[in-house]
């Protein structure tokens, strides 16, 4: 029944979507829908996003030439500060997450909304106030102190301090309660058979993400008022003058935005892996280690903030510890990496704009991570700290990363929401001029910074002229392509062409839904498949695919399939136990004619029954790599606790949740 | 055509699972219960990472500063404190005995458990107010306003601002002119030149009991230690910059040199003076006659190199006939007694004490409003077996908020 919904993408569905299920302003100002809301913050998001922008090609004009061109230094203080603020605290952080996970994480799990809608509203408007708060500033005389609001400096600076943490404080409190919602909706509202290893790998980015979001952001909401209060009734706890530490501050500052740093990035390498996996057409490699990795760079977050503070007077011992801490990042974000690039390995690629944006990801990614661990190293950092090499390699990982992954995943899920296609050559020209003109901007900052230009500098010295201007021809590059896809994908919202159910082949449940959803997000209970499983997925006109008789539905067709590929076929009913094992042989002989190129492989083709004894004989070439077949009493005695019918794993009781949801 | 779909808000607060609290999209009512249950759980993990910043910085502070902690924990009440810690265990008390009456559908005792659990939250905030309030009068401030008249044993400190009406008895003595510009000296033999370049003079004060026929007697003479006698300046009354201002009794006085035509210029505001402050309580007014207070002072000498012809004069200053019962006195034998000057920085310990329970004391007050939302629907009826999840939310946050005073009782009362 669900099933016949699913192999009639674009057949009628009976409920309004929720677009259009109310109209008014005030259903939108006062909704509770998940996608709603979401798109609400998308809005502001994207605007933040034009507005942050053009702070920074600001600063990237007046620093064509040295000395004055067109602001102030005082002015350019303002620039790069505002610049910072909008775009870590209103732009990156909530990007993913609150934008795009709200739209779509729910429909991920299946579920009719987040946990908590009315506190999804709230995190929404306390967002608006924050942001409201931090534009506030600019008529008060616009703040100056950096991003990252330094004591005693901003102490001392009579630029509105006070405003800008205000805001900052009710944004992390925003944060802080999209990822509790976020948390308690992951865990109560998976539909039954869905286990946590059925979770779509956003989901588990979304989740990790939500940890780091609840146990840092607090932290930042207390320093903050700290600071606050020591600006109007100085406490002094972070005056010198009056016996406090103003590096305490830093401690505090930084022990909520390294974990912040994660909060950007994770959601970003949640989105890739699902823009990987739908668009090379195959099973994302090794989903375990990228869901671990994911969890395991939130925790990791939390012990390596000392390495933002090498040289603001740290005991040795404790710059060594937080080095040696920090080179551990390196591992989750690298089993990521290769595991993304396992993935494409023959993969079936489709250069789509939300593909074309991934592997710049991946790229841009890898750069900054590497430089990453330059700065990790303490002499080397000495060196490099407060120069353009940090500038360009947290802009390549916040900016070259999330924000290329945010921009991945608006063109991947903006058909869902919107119901509308956008034009996709105008995608994939910025896709590539985001790219380039990404790494004009930045690949030569690190140039100029291990070379010793000052980040924050309004003045420099005329040898790195030719640096500054390839970056701000490559900033100007950087922006015109944002801008056009911005104004593209608002363009579409009403002129584009409709969009099918599912325009890309995704596995994952939101792609089950009508599009755009229905207000509880599906107008029958999803049926569970097999996770980035594309077997039975096919695409029957461009951009339009339909899931053929799931292979959970047609044993007999998986075995087909599975034979056809050469893989193992544990995901279906039908294989017995000696068949996987046959499978097993095979592709065990194939490694090992790979390696001794013994004869030509057969790249995976159906198992030839007359050629079984050969592969035998390979395979026990590897020698010593024990029982290759098992015996036949051990076949049988397994077989008889393994009832056929048994469920398998990868995709538990898929008819169980609709039975369960039709009873209301 | 949207009917059946009117405004998605309204049907989040009107479900359709038996309970009308259920919302749409929960299974049932266990399913929001469940799930309101491990939302509050994060929360509270998320309440004590916002407290969290404020015990690191407490442990830095302390392992950095112990003798700061030591020195001004004396200044708070632990009977206040204790008080406090028990009437918020009570009213936990009372907060979980309302979960079990809401499970039990005992309404009346419902109402009950959470009026007494708003009546305690009112209680402890109450207390923190007398505390807080007797803090502000005794400036035992944070930051740039701590300034205490006194140490925590009672012995007089020279504030910044001078603001401690009715603690101090603040005596001056003009060198110069040979009288007190203030306080209640009676007589004064003291006599240094001021145009005598260099001079000093060094002050010990003593008291001394009156004998049944009214005079002093001076076997009984005892030094006190409770006076503060700063350094005088040239003109100035009080090295004001100078904070805190404690010192022994036994003071240098230095006279300015008088020869300069500069400073001869500024008259008698150029004149040395020397300062004297005895602490006596208003109620000390009464019992005068017991004993007067004495002042020695001497002028040293100087150094042998400098100058052989001058004498070592001995001085004498009565001070305030009567002062008759002083705090030295009142409080022997006590372990406060003498509290010596503060350390530096003792502001630090106020910052985080009035930090950490400011913040305490905001998350009670949001408790009691939270508890009066409750006790508004207890009222009506809205809890049932079936739905009891905002009392056991709250309660939890109530157990927090107390797990968080158990926490501050000890480490900013009790620790030495």
């Amino acid at each position: 029944m669900a099933t016949t919904a699913n192999r009639q993408p674009d057949g009628p569905v009976k409920e309004p979507d929720f677009l259009h299920v109310t109209r008014g302003l005030r259903s939108w100002l006062l909704t509770l829908d998940h996608k709603r809301i979401g798109m609400m913050y998308l809005c502001g998001i994207l605007i933040s996003l034009i507005v942050g922008g053009a702070f920074a090609l600001i600063v990237r004009t007046e620093l064509w030439a040295p000395g004055k061109l067109f602001v102030s230094g005082d002015t350019y203080n303002n620039f790069f500060t505002l610049h910072g603020a909008v775009m870590v605290f209103l732009v990156i952080i909530p990007g993913i997450p609150a934008a795009l996970g709200n739209i779509i994480m729910p429909i991920q799990l299946g579920a009719p909304d987040v946990a908590f809608p009315r506190l999804n509203l709230a995190s929404f408007y306390l967002w608006v106030a924050g942001a409201l708060l931090l534009v506030l500033t600019i008529p008060f005389g616009s703040l100056d102190t950096g991003w990252t609001l330094y004591t005693p400096y901003s102490l001392e600076t009579k630029t509105p301090v006070l405003i800008a943490v205000s805001g900052v404080f009710l944004l992390g409190f925003s944060s802080i309660f999209t990822g509790l919602n976020f948390l308690v909706t992951i865990h109560k509202f998976r539909p039954q058979g869905m286990g946590w290893f059925q979770l779509p790998l956003n989901v588990w980015a979304i989740y990790a993400t939500a940890i780091m979001q609840v146990l840092a952001t607090p932290v930042l909401g207390i320093t903050v008022l700290l600071l606050a209060v020591e600006r109007f009734a100085h406490i002094g706890i972070f005056d010198p003058n009056m016996g406090g530490d103003p590096v305490l501050f830093q401690h505090f500052f930084w022990f909520y935005s390294h974990p912040a740093v994660y909060i950007m990035i994770i959601p970003g390498m949640g989105v890739i892996s699902e823009l990987i996996s739908t668009f090379a057409r195959k099973p994302i490699f090794g989903y375990r280690f990228v869901a671990y990795s994911s969890v395991s760079l939130a925790l990791l977050s939390f012990i390596v903030w000392g390495h933002h503070m090498f040289v603001s007077g740290q005991s040795r011992l404790a710059n060594m510890v937080f080095s040696a801490l920090t080179f551990t990042v390196g591992i989750p974000s690298a089993i990521k990496v290769f595991n993304w690039v396992a993935t494409l390995y023959k993969g079936d690629i489709r250069l789509k704009t939300p593909m074309l944006y991934a592997l710049g990801f991946l790229l841009l990614f890898t750069i900054g991570g590497l430089t990453g661990l330059f700065l990790g190293i303490l002499s080397v950092d000495v060196h490099l700290h407060d120069t353009y090499f940090v500038v360009a390699h947290f802009h390549y990982v916040m900016m070259g990363s999330t924000l290329v992954a945010f921009l991945g995943a608006l063109h991947y899920w903006y058909p869902k929401f919107t119901g509308k296609m956008y034009p996709e050559s105008l995608g994939q020209l910025c896709s590539l001029g985001v790219f380039f003109g990404f790494n004009l901007t930045f690949l030569p900052q690190f140039v100029m910074g291990s070379r010793g230009m000052p980040r924050r500098y309004w003045d420099y010295d005329p040898q790195y002229q030719i640096f500054h201007q390839l970056s701000t021809i490559g900033a100007y590059v950087l922006g015109i392509s944002i801008f056009i896809s911005v104004v593209s994908l608002f363009w579409s919202f009403k002129y584009g062409k409709k969009a099918p159910r599912n325009p890309w082949g995704g596995s994952s449940l939101e792609w089950q839904a009508p599009t755009p959803p229905t207000l509880y997000n599906f107008e029958n209970p999803p049926v569970l498949h097999e996770l980035y499983n594309y077997d039975d997925l096919e695409e029957i006109e461009p951009d339009v695919w339909v899931r053929n008789t799931p292979i959970e539905d047609a044993p007999a067709r998986a075995d087909a399939i599975a034979r056809q590929t050469g893989a193992v076929a544990d995901h279906t009913h039908g294989a017995s136990l000696k068949e996987k094992a046959i499978s097993d042989v095979h592709a065990k002989a194939e490694e090992v004619r790979a390696e001794h190129k013994l004869t030509e492989t057969s790249h995976g083709r159906p198992v030839d029954p007359a050629k079984i004894d050969q592969d035998f004989k390979d395979a026990a070439k590897v020698s010593g790599a024990g029982e290759v077949m098992p015996t036949a009493e051990k076949v049988e005695e397994v077989e008889a606790k393994d009832k056929p019918g048994s469920v398998t794993q990868g995709w538990d009781v898929p008819e169980v949740p609709s039975d369960d949801k039709e009873k209301k | 055509m949207s009917t059946s779909h009117d405004a998605h808000a309204d049907d989040h607060g009107h479900g359709h699972h038996g309970s009308p609290f259920v919302q749409h999209h929960y299974d049932d009512a266990q399913h929001q219960f469940d799930s309101g249950k491990l939302g509050i759980w994060i929360f509270l993990a998320q309440e004590v990472l916002f407290f969290s910043a404020l015990f690191v910085a407490y442990i830095l502070y302390r392992v950095h500063h112990g003798e700061i902690y030591s020195y001004a924990h004396k200044w708070l009440d632990v009977k206040m404190g204790a008080i406090n810690t028990a009437v918020l265990i009570t009213s936990s008390l009372t907060a979980a005995w309302a979960v079990r009456c809401a499970q039990l559908n005992q309404r009346r005792g419902l109402i009950f458990c959470i009026a007494a659990t708003i009546a305690c939250a009112c209680g402890f905030l109450v207390i923190k107010y007398i505390e807080y309030s007797h803090k502000y009068h005794e400036q035992i401030l944070f930051g740039r306003y701590f300034d205490p008249c006194e140490t925590p044993g009672g012995n007089p400190l020279i504030t910044k601002s001078n603001d401690c009406p009715g603690r101090l008895g603040t005596v001056k003595w003009d060198f110069g002119a040979g009288k007190a510009t203030e306080g209640c000296f009676e007589s004064s033999t003291i006599d240094l030149d001021p145009r005598e370049p260099g001079v000093q003079a060094e002050c010990e004060v003593f008291e001394v009991k009156l004998g049944h026929d009214g005079k002093p007697e001076e076997s009984s003479k005892k030094p006190i230690t409770n006076v503060c006698a700063p350094k005088i300046g040239h003109g100035e009354e009080w090295e004001k910059n100078k904070f805190p201002c404690w010192m022994p009794s036994y003071q240098p006085a230095v006279c300015p040199d008088l020869t300069d035509p500069a400073k001869r210029a500024q008259g008698a505001a150029g004149r040395p003076q020397v300062g004297i402050i005895v602490s006596y309580g208003e109620d000390d007014h009464e019992h005068r006659p017991h004993s007067i207070i004495k002042a020695e002072c001497k002028k040293p000498a100087p150094p042998p190199a400098v100058d052989l012809t001058t004498e070592v004069e001995h001085h004498k200053l009565e001070l305030g006939r009567g002062l008759a019962k002083t705090h030295v006195e009142e409080h022997h034998g006590h372990d406060l007694l003498y509290a010596g000057p503060p350390p530096e920085h003792t502001n630090m310990f106020f910052t985080i004490y009035f930090a950490m329970t400011g913040l305490h004391g905001i998350h009670v007050l949001v408790g009691v409003f939270v508890f009066i939302w409750l006790l508004i629907r207890a009222i009506k009826g809205q809890f049932t077996p079936d739905y009891f999840g905002p009392v056991d939310y709250a309660a939890l946050y109530w157990h927090i908020v107390d797990l968080i005073w158990i926490f501050l009782f000890p480490l900013l009362y009790l620790i030495v």
